[in-house]
């Protein structure tokens, strides 16, 4: 009976280290985690603002919709680079 | 930024607009676009809602990443650009003007 209560609890580790190293090792070899929205995915709708020099102006992604194409660029700060 | 401002012409000439995102406030975008000499939008993600939305906020910077997304006029993503390869914007401008082409 005891014998056969080790081996159990063997068996969940061996279970859990299987389960848990793979995701480790994947982590290690991806340093650029992937993309949330892939191509061919609907872009979701924002409203934004920006300031013209004069006004705080909205901008939705929705207005451009059936109009124009539209370059959405992520940038970390302003005042650096790129 | 100034990468996009360059191939402004293209862009616009391929029914392209140009929108910069950031978690800056509106007026430091406004003195960074002046700055550089950027005449398109630079929007603000102020607290980072639509950053986190479109999957791009990094926790160590506190801030987004450097991604550009081309987005058609049926609101589905073209083209993504991801990190150091979205510095050079030459895919999105060379796929606008494909698109451009086969209309």
């Amino acid at each position: 009976m005891k014998r056969r209560g080790v081996s159990k609890v063997l068996g969940i580790w061996l279970l859990l280290a299987g389960i848990i190293c793979p995701q480790i090792q994947a982590q290690g070899k991806k340093p650029e985690p992937p993309m949330k929205l892939k191509v061919g995915d609907v872009a979701p709708d924002f409203k934004l603002q920006y300031f013209d020099g004069s006004d705080d102006k909205d901008v939705t992604l929705s207005q451009y919709r059936g109009k124009s194409n539209v370059v959405l660029a992520f940038y970390i700060f302003a005042f650096t680079g790129g | 930024m100034k990468a996009f401002q360059q191939n402004l012409k293209q862009l616009e000439a391929a029914d392209t607009q140009v929108l910069g995102v950031s978690m800056d406030s509106p007026y430091a975008n406004k003195a960074f676009a002046d700055q550089i000499g950027v005449t398109f939008p630079l929007l603000s993600d102020w607290g980072g809602d639509v950053t986190r939305q479109y999957g791009v906020y990094v926790d160590k910077y506190k801030a987004a990443r450097r991604v550009n997304f081309l987005i058609g006029k049926d609101g589905k993503i073209l083209e993504e650009q991801i990190d150091r390869e979205a510095i050079d914007p030459k895919k999105i401008v060379d796929a606008c003007e494909r698109k451009k082409v086969s209309r």
